[in-house]
C-alpha cells in the first residue's frame, strides 16, 4: 500500500513539476506588429530538413538565410535585419502543425516563407490559425493548385507554377513535337499525380494507356523494370512523362539502362523530378540524361552567363559555404529576393496586412530570376504562371528545347497555353533590390 | 509473355534483396531473441564506411570486406554496451520483448543522426562491381543483370554458410542454446553473454553484406534501408523466424507476391500486399511457414 | 468494500485533476495549451499501448494505423455527415474498436514477433489506402473542424484553450474508464493472461476471447487519440500517421512504465517535451548547419535509449527500489 502511494505521488509530482517548468520557462512577448522591431524582421520557415524529403529540400532554409545575410550586410530592409527562423518538420503533417504554431506563438515571426508540402502545409495553415491571425504565408514551396483558393488560404501566396499548369505545357509540347507517337504517364499517387492528371485532361491530352500511379515510396527498381517492359511493346518511340520526385526519375532511368531501353523512349521529366545534378549523383549515366526533356520556369543553375544565376552563385560561395549551388539553391534564393522586395514594397511601417496588399499591387513587377511572369494581383495568388521547355545534356545542363527559348503561360483551369513575350525585369544592381 | 518473364526475374531480384535483410534479422532473433530495428541503421552505417573505402581505394571488394568487418565490430559493440545492460535489468514479462525493440529503435535514430552529421544529408551512390545491364537472351534484353546474379549467389552462399554454422558447429549450438534457454545454457557452462555478443557480431556482418549488395542498385542516404527493414521483417516472419532457409523462402514469397500483384492487378497494392500475404500465411500457420509451435512465445 | 473505496478515491482524484487542469488552462498562454493538448492526446495513445501490451501482453507496432482509423472515422462524420464533434469522437472510438475487434481475432493466434510483424505491415499499408478512395481526400485529406468554443465562454476563449479542454476532458474520461476496468476483475484477467497464458487457460479463462477484447478496447482508445490528434492539426492526412508514430508511442510507454497507467501523463510529456528541449538546446548551441539539423533527432534518440537502458521498467520502479533499500536498511 505504501509502495503504491509513493509511486503514484512520484509520478504526479514529476508530472506537475515538468508542467510547471514548461509553463514558467517562456513568457510570450507581444509587439505591436509581431516579429518587427526597429532593427529586426523575423521570418519563419517550416520545412523538411531530415528524412527522405530533406534530401532535396534540406538546402532551402540555408540558401534563403544566405541571401538574407547578404542583404543584411548591405543595409537590410530600411535598416532592419532579416532573421530567418527555420524549423524541421520532417515532411510530417503533425510536425508541420506544431512547428508552424511554434513559429507563430513562440518565435513570434512576422510572416512565413517557403512552407513546403501539400499534406504538411494544409494542416499547418489551419492548426497555426494563420488565417485568423492574418499571418502572411509567402511564396510557398508547392505546386498544388488548391492553395490558390483564397477562401481556404486567405493569406497564402504561391510562387511555383501549379502542377496542372506544367501538365498543360507538357501536353502542348508533346502535341507540337511528338504528335504521331504514343505517350504514357508515370506519376506519384498524390497531389503531384492528381493535379497533373487533371492538367493533362484539361489540355485535352489522352495518354495511350491509363496513367501508372504509384504510391509514394513504392517505385522500386523491380516496379520500374516491370512498367518499362510493358511499355516497350508499343511500336515507335513513345513519350514517357515522369511526374514524380528526382529519386524516382533516377530509378526509372536506371531501369531503362538495365533493359537497354533508354533510346526506345523520349523521356519527359516533370520539373520536380528533373534536377540533373541529383540524377547524375544517383548514378544515372550522362548518356541517359542527355536528351531528357523537362520544363522549368527559371534559368538553369549551371548557366553562369545569366546575371541572376551568377549573382546568386556568388552569394552562395560567400554566405553559404560548403553547399553546392544547384537549382534548389537558386530557387530558394530567388524566393528570398522576392521576399525582400515584398518587405520593401510594404513600406517602412511594416504590417502584415501591408505586405500582403503590397504583393497584390506590385508583386507582378518584382525582379526575379524567373523567365515567366508572376501573376499576383488583387484577385490572384498565383506566382509564376508558365514554363519554358528545356532539354538536359550530358553535363546536366538544361538548355532550351529546340535551341530557342519559348515561354508558355497558362492557368490551372481550361485556359489555353499561350506563347508569351514576357521579358523579365533587369536584375537590381548586385542583386540588392531598391524597390519601394 | 515478356511481361511474365520480367515479373519472375524482378521478383527473384527483389526477393534476394529482402532476403539480405531477413537473414540478418533472423540471425539476431535466433541467437538473442531480439528484433533488432537498428539493423537498418547498422547496415547503412557500414555501407557509408564502404562508400568511404570505395572513394579511397577505388575497389568495391575492399569496401565490401570493410563493410562486413565493421558490421561485425559495430554489432558486437551494440550488444556489449546497450543490450547487455538492458537484459540485466529486465527479466520477465512483455517488457523483455519490448525494451530491446525500443532500445534498438533509439539506436536507429542515433545511428542515422551520426551518419547525417558525418556524411551530410545528400544522397550518394556506389557503383556495382559488375555490370548492371540486363543479360541479352536471344536478342532481347531481360530484366536480370550480372549484378542481380551476384546478389542471388551471395544470398544463397550466406544462407548455406550460416545454416551450417548454426546447425553443425559447437558455436552454433551455443548460440541457439543461449537464445532459447539462457539459464540452462549457463548451467552447462556456456558463457551466455559472450555468445550473445558473437551472435550480434555475425548478424552485424551479414547486415554489412546486405548494405553493400543493396545500395549499388539504389542510393545511399541515412534512411535508405528503412523500407527494406519493414519488408525484411515481414519476410522473416512469413518464413517463421526459425531457419535461414525460412528467411529466404519468406523473402522470395514476399518478393513474388508484391511484384505480381503490382504488375497484374494494381500498382497501389505495393504496401497492402505485404500485409495480406502475411495475414494469409499466419492464419494457416501462426508460427510462420517453417516455424514450429514450440518456438512461439516471448 | 475495499474496491469501492479505491474506485471512489480514483474518481475523486480524476475530478480533482480535471479541475486543476481547468484552472491551469486559464493561467497559461496559447502555446502551452497547444502543447498540453498534444500531451493529453499522446498520454491517451500511450494508455492504449499499456492496455494492450503491458496488461494483456500483446505487442503491437501498428497503433498508428488504429489511430488513423479513428481519425478518418471522426473526420468523415463531421465533414461528410455533418455530425456534432462529440458524436464524431464517439464514432471514432467505435470505428477503431470494431476494426480492432476484427484485427484481434486475427491476432489472437499470434504471439511475440509474429504479432509484431503483422501490426507492422498493417501500419505501413493502411495509410496508403487513403489515396485509393477519393472520399478520403488523398494528401490534402479531410478537414477535422471542431468549431470554435461555445459563445458563452466569451470572445477571449482561444481555439487552443478549446482544444485543450476537449482533449484533456476526453483523455481524462477515457483513462479513468480504463483505469477502473484494469483494477476490476477484467484487469486481473488481463494480467493473468500476460504472466502465464497456460495457467490462465487452466484456471478457466478463455484466452482467445480475452485477447480479442483487449485488442478491441485498446483500439478504441487509440481511435479516440487519433481523432483528437487530427483535431489538433485541423485535418487528417495519411502521412499524419507514419510508422514512426507507432514507434514513438511504444517508446513513450516503455520510458514511463509499461505495467500501469500511472505514468501516462509523463509519457505524453516526454514525447512532446523532449523534441522541444532538443530543438531549443540546439538553437542555443548553434553550430554548422549539418550539426543543428541532425542534433535534435540524435538527442531525442539518445535520451530515449538512456531511459530504456537504465529504467526499462519505468521510473516508478527506480523509486520502488530505493524505497525497498531504505526499508531493508
Amino acid at each position: 500500500m505504501i509502495r503504491n502511494k509513493s509511486m503514484r505521488r512520484a509520478s504526479l509530482v514529476s508530472a506537475i513539476v515538468a508542467t510547471g517548468a514548461m509553463v514558467l520557462s517562456t513568457l510570450p512577448a507581444q509587439a505591436a506588429t509581431p516579429g518587427v522591431t526597429a532593427t529586426e524582421i523575423k521570418l519563419g520557415i517550416s520545412s523538411p530538413l531530415t528524412g527522405s524529403a530533406g534530401l532535396s529540400y534540406g538546402k532551402v532554409p540555408g540558401a534563403m538565410k544566405a541571401y538574407f545575410n547578404y542583404i543584411n550586410a548591405n543595409g537590410g530592409v530600411y535598416g532592419r535585419k532579416i532573421t530567418l527562423i527555420s524549423r524541421d518538420d520532417k515532411y510530417l503533417p503533425t510536425a508541420a502543425a506544431t512547428q508552424t504554431t511554434n513559429l507563430i506563438l513562440k518565435d513570434n515571426v512576422f510572416a512565413l516563407v517557403g512552407a513546403l508540402g501539400t499534406a504538411t502545409h494544409s494542416k499547418a495553415y489551419k492548426a497555426a490559425a494563420l488565417a485568423k491571425n492574418n499571418v502572411p504565408d509567402l511564396f510557398i514551396n508547392t505546386g498544388f493548385s488548391g492553395f490558390t483558393d483564397q477562401t481556404k488560404y486567405p493569406t497564402t501566396f504561391m510562387v511555383l507554377p501549379t502542377y496542372a499548369m506544367e501538365a498543360k505545357v507538357i501536353a502542348k509540347a508533346i502535341k507540337d513535337n511528338f504528335a504521331g507517337q504514343a505517350s504514357f504517364l508515370i506519376a506519384q499517387d498524390d497531389e503531384f499525380g492528381t493535379d497533373g492528371v487533371a492538367g493533362f485532361k484539361t489540355a485535352g491530352h489522352t495518354f495511350t494507356l491509363a496513367p501508372i500511379l504509384y504510391p509514394q515510396g513504392s517505385m522500386t527498381s523491380a516496379r520500374a523494370e516491370a512498367a518499362l517492359t510493358g511499355l516497350s511493346a508499343v511500336p515507335g518511340k513513345p513519350v514517357v512523362v515522369l511526374f514524380g520526385t528526382t529519386d524516382v526519375t533516377a530509378t526509372i532511368l536506371k531501369a531503362a539502362e538495365k533493359l537497354a531501353l533508354t533510346t526506345k523512349f523520349t523521356w519527359y521529366a516533370g520539373s520536380v523530378g528533373a534536377d540533373a545534378n541529383t540524377l547524375l549523383a544517383l548514378g544515372v549515366k550522362p548518356t541517359t540524361v542527355n536528351g531528357v526533356i523537362s520544363a522549368s520556369f527559371m534559368p538553369d543553375a549551371k548557366d553562369l552567363t545569366d546575371p541572376y544565376v551568377k549573382q546568386f552563385a556568388d552569394i552562395n560561395t560567400k554566405y553559404n559555404k560548403g553547399i553546392t549551388f544547384d537549382n534548389y539553391v537558386l530557387a530558394a534564393m530567388n524566393s528570398a529576393m522576392l521576399t525582400v522586395q515584398a518587405l520593401r514594397a510594404a513600406g517602412k511601417d511594416l504590417t502584415r496586412a501591408g505586405i500582403m496588399s503590397a504583393i497584390e499591387a506590385k508583386g507582378s513587377t518584382f525582379a526575379s530570376a524567373g523567365l515567366v511572369p508572376l501573376g499576383y494581383s488583387a484577385t490572384s495568388r498565383i506566382g509564376y504562371n508558365g514554363y519554358w521547355v528545356s532539354q538536359l545534356n550530358e553535363k546536366g545542363e538544361g538548355k532550351p528545347y529546340g535551341g530557342k527559348l519559348v515561354i508558355y503561360t497558362t492557368d490551372s483551369g481550361a485556359g489555353a497555353v499561350e506563347v508569351s513575350t514576357f521579358v523579365r525585369p533587369t536584375m537590381p544592381k548586385n542583386g540588392i533590390p531598391t524597390n519601394s | 509473355m515478356t511481361q511474365f518473364i520480367t515479373a519472375v526475374l524482378t521478383s527473384l531480384s527483389s526477393g534476394a534483396i529482402y532476403a539480405l535483410m531477413s537473414i540478418a534479422l533472423v540471425l539476431v532473433w535466433r541467437s538473442t531473441r531480439v528484433i533488432n530495428f537498428a539493423q537498418a541503421g547498422q547496415a547503412v552505417l557500414t555501407t557509408y564506411i564502404g562508400y568511404d573505402l570505395v572513394q579511397k581505394t577505388g575497389s568495391y571488394w575492399i569496401a565490401l570486406a570493410g563493410a562486413v568487418i565493421s558490421g561485425a565490430i559495430i554489432g558486437a559493440v551494440i550488444d556489449r554496451f546497450f543490450m547487455r545492460p538492458i537484459f540485466k535489468r529486465v527479466k520477465t514479462g512483455p517488457i523483455v520483448m519490448i525494451a530491446p525493440v525500443v532500445a534498438t529503435l533509439g539506436l536507429l535514430g542515433i545511428i542515422q543522426g551520426l551518419i547525417g552529421f558525418k556524411w551530410g544529408l545528400t544522397s550518394q551512390s556506389i557503383e556495382a562491381p559488375v555490370s548492371t545491364d540486363g543479360f541479352k537472351v536471344m536478342g532481347t534484353v531481360i530484366a536480370f543483370s550480372r549484378f542481380n546474379l551476384l546478389v542471388l549467389v551471395f544470398v544463397s552462399f550466406a544462407m548455406l554458410l550460416l545454416t551450417l554454422l548454426f546447425q553443425r558447429t559447437n558455436i552454433g549450438l551455443a548460440l541457439r542454446a543461449s537464445a532459447y534457454s539462457p539459464e540452462i545454457a549457463r548451467l552447462s557452462g556456456i558463457k551466455v553473454d559472450t555468445v550473445r555478443t558473437l551472435g550480434w557480431a555475425i548478424a552485424g556482418a551479414s547486415g554489412g553484406l546486405a548494405g553493400m549488395l543493396y545500395i549499388p542498385g539504389y542510393f545511399l542516404y541515412p534512411n535508405a534501408m528503412d523500407l527494406l527493414l519493414v519488408f525484411g521483417f515481414v519476410a522473416a516472419v512469413i518464413g517463421g523466424l526459425e531457419s535461414l532457409f525460412g528467411a529466404v523462402a519468406g523473402a522470395m514469397i514476399l518478393g513474388f507476391s508484391i511484384n505480381f500483384a503490382t504488375t497484374y492487378i494494381s500498382g497501389k497494392l505495393f504496401f497492402p500486399t505485404a500485409f495480406i500475404v502475411l495475414v494469409l500465411v499466419l492464419l494457416v500457420k501462426p508460427a510462420g511457414l517453417f516455424g514450429s509451435k514450440k518456438s512461439r512465445g516471448a | 468494500m475495499l474496491k469501492g473505496t479505491q474506485s471512489k478515491k480514483r474518481l475523486v482524484l480524476f475530478i480533482a485533476f480535471g479541475w486543476a487542469l481547468l484552472i491551469l488552462s486559464n493561467q497559461v498562454g496559447d502555446l502551452k495549451l497547444y502543447q498540453g493538448s498534444f500531451v493529453a492526446t499522446y498520454a491517451l495513445a500511450i494508455t492504449s499501448i499499456i492496455l494492450l501490451t503491458g496488461y494483456s501482453g500483446q505487442l503491437s507496432l501498428g497503433h498508428s494505423a488504429l489511430m488513423a482509423v479513428g481519425a478518418y472515422a471522426g473526420a468523415l462524420s463531421i465533414f461528410n455527415a455533418g455530425l456534432n464533434p462529440i458524436v464524431s469522437l464517439i464514432i471514432a472510438v467505435l470505428a477503431a474498436g470494431i476494426f480492432g475487434l476484427i484485427l484481434g481475432v486475427i491476432a489472437a493466434r499470434l504471439s511475440g514477433p509474429y504479432l509484431a510483424g503483422t501490426t507492422l505491415a498493417l501500419a505501413v499499408s493502411l495509410p496508403t489506402l487513403a489515396n485509393q478512395f477519393s472520399i478520403l481526400g488523398a494528401e490534402e485529406g479531410i478537414v477535422f473542424d471542431v468549431g470554435p468554443a461555445p459563445a458563452r465562454f466569451g470572445e477571449d476563449f482561444s481555439q487552443y484553450k478549446w482544444f485543450f479542454w476537449i482533449s484533456s476532458l476526453a483523455a481524462l474520461i477515457m483513462v479513468w474508464f480504463i483505469a477502473n476496468l484494469l483494477s476490476s476483475r477484467y484487469g486481473r484477467t488481463f494480467k493473468a493472461l500476460r504472466d502465464n497464458s497456460i495457467a490462465a487457460e487452466l484456471s478457466g479463462i478463455n484466452v482467445g476471447r480475452v485477447k480479442v477484447m483487449a485488442f478491441a478496447l485498446s483500439s478504441g482508445v487509440a481511435g479516440l487519440s487519433g481523432a483528437l490528434l487530427v483535431m489538433l492539426i485541423s485535418g487528417v492526412s495519411p502521412s499524419a500517421f507514419p510508422l514512426s508514430l507507432s514507434f514513438a508511442l511504444l517508446t513513450g510507454a516503455v520510458v514511463t512504465g509499461l505495467y500501469n497507467l500511472k505514468g501516462v501523463i509523463l509519457g505524453g510529456l516526454v514525447l512532446v517535451a523532449i523534441p522541444e528541449i532538443a530543438d531549443s538546446l540546439v538553437s542555443r548551441i548553434g553550430g554548422s548547419e549539418g550539426f543543428t539539423t541532425t542534433l535534435p533527432g540524435f538527442l531525442v534518440s539518445a535520451l530515449l535509449i538512456l531511459a530504456v537502458v537504465f529504467t526499462p521498467n519505468g521510473p516508478g520502479h527506480l523509486i520502488k527500489r530505493k524505497h525497498h533499500k531504505q526499508k531493508v536498511l
